[in-house]
């Protein structure tokens, strides 16, 4: 018998017994994995997903034929799992626990063969030989979009991260404050600049405040970014504050040799927003009188 | 040897009264960073009267403070630096010790009080000292 008789017999196989691999699948699937995603897999869910699955297994081996026999993404078949493992990746189930589950299908299939074609040696190897170059194929394809919806939701999310990252907000009049929270890369070095620049000459900030308490390493590179970002304010005309250096920071810097003598520096956010303040005449005081809790 | 850190309002006090070890001039350093960042002191006085002899190593490690320090924002005033110190000081190098240099610690205390008098941020402390 041919690969292709194989595959009809497989697909006849498949067709009949639908309902029961499609539970003894379910259940497979939920005793493996289903107490580790608690919440995340339902069974209804998962019955659906092989009713779909199998279904488009069965549909394959129905029309398989040398040249066709490549799994693409782009066929039904592809389309299924990689949607399927795609879905488990944005859901944050392990890309082994996602192989394991399209997998799975195996051991009940061939299950299945062993008892229907116990007494034919020849077509039970036959099939499971067919099954089994299948499911490698569908093993790498799950493997493989799996990574990429992964990376998709890797780039949005640095791109979301980018986008929320530095405002620039006008403390008062010719005040500007720029928050920098989070590591700090060439990306986001260029980005903050171009904003703070920008902002600086739409609102006539006479003193800029660069606050780094969120940045959590100080090292050459982020000193030399920001550097970079006072030397333009300065060009432009405002005088810059820097606020919110850790001791840590203070004694990196020093060790490599950074003084900023040409910017005030204050511990805290407050002492630089008095200092700016100060700076374009301005203080804030206490209200004689006013309600003290 | 641990050197004590005295806190006088806004002003941190540093009387270094024997010869430091390294250790101990690095754990001063870190000390003292720590505690201008803590209590957001406006103005550090070291006071090294004491010193007869102060190495390459050490006027480095005062150097290094005096950085930290700006960079925390705090003022340091240097008090008492010895004839002698001040002769080898130039022999190292005359930039050794950037920061300003007083005869004494009442000198340091007033001059530190004038730089603080022109800072934005005074009235913050002020306003600490009301409650």
């Amino acid at each position: 018998m041919s690969a292709k008789a194989f595959s009809k017999l497989l697909s006849t196989i498949i067709e009949h017994n639908r309902d029961v691999l499609n539970d003894e699948w379910t259940s497979h699937v939920m005793e493996t994995m289903g107490a580790k995603y608690p919440g995340i897999l339902n069974r209804d869910e998962i019955h659906r997903h092989a009713d779909t699955y199998i279904t488009e297994l069965s549909a394959y081996f129905k029309d398989w034929n040398e040249e066709s026999s490549a799994i693409q993404a782009g066929s039904r078949l592809g389309v299924v799992v990689s949607e399927l493992s795609g879905d488990h990746a944005k859901r944050g189930i392990r890309p082994m626990d996602t192989a394991l589950y399209v997998v799975a299908v195996k051991r009940t299939i061939t299950k299945k063969l062993i008892t229907t074609l116990s007494d034919s040696p020849d077509q039970l190897n036959g099939c499971v030989d067919v099954l089994g170059v299948l499911l490698d194929q569908l093993t790498l394809l799950t493997f493989d979009s799996y990574t990429t919806a992964r990376e998709k939701v890797i780039t949005q999310q640095s791109q979301s991260l980018l986008e929320l990252s530095t405002p620039v907000i006008l403390l008062w009049n010719n005040v500007l404050l720029l928050p920098l929270v989070g590591v700090i890369d060439t990306i986001r070095a260029r980005q903050f600049t171009e904003r703070m620049l920008e902002a600086i000459t739409r609102h006539e900030g006479i003193v800029t405040i660069i606050d780094v308490t969120g940045v959590p390493v100080f090292d050459t590179g982020v000193a030399r970014h920001i550097m970079k970002a006072v030397d333009a304010a300065q060009l432009l005309g405002s005088k810059i504050v820097m606020t919110g250096i850790s001791p840590e920071g203070a004694q990196t810097l020093t060790k490599l040799n950074i003084s900023f003598s040409n910017v005030i520096s204050r511990v805290s956010l407050r002492a630089g927003v008095a200092e700016a303040l100060k700076m374009v005449g301005r203080r804030i005081e206490t209200i004689n009188g006013a309600a003290q809790q | 040897m641990r050197v004590p850190i005295i806190r006088l309002g806004r002003i941190l006090l540093i009387s270094i009264q024997t010869d430091l070890t390294d250790n101990d001039a690095l754990c001063l350093q870190s000390d003292l960073i720590k505690k201008i960042s803590d209590t957001e002191a406006q103005g550090v006085a070291i006071d090294i009267t004491a010193l007869d002899v102060v190495d390459s190593y050490m006027a480095r490690i005062i150097n290094d403070t005096v950085c930290m320090a700006q960079l925390l924002g705090a003022d340091v005033v240097i008090s008492g630096v010895q004839p002698f110190v001040a002769l080898s000081m130039v022999e190292m190098g005359s930039d050794l010790i950037r920061a300003e240099c007083v005869f004494n610690l009442e000198q340091a205390m007033k001059r530190l009080e004038i730089r603080m008098s022109t800072r934005g941020d005074i009235c913050l402390k002020r306003d600490n000292y009301v409650q």
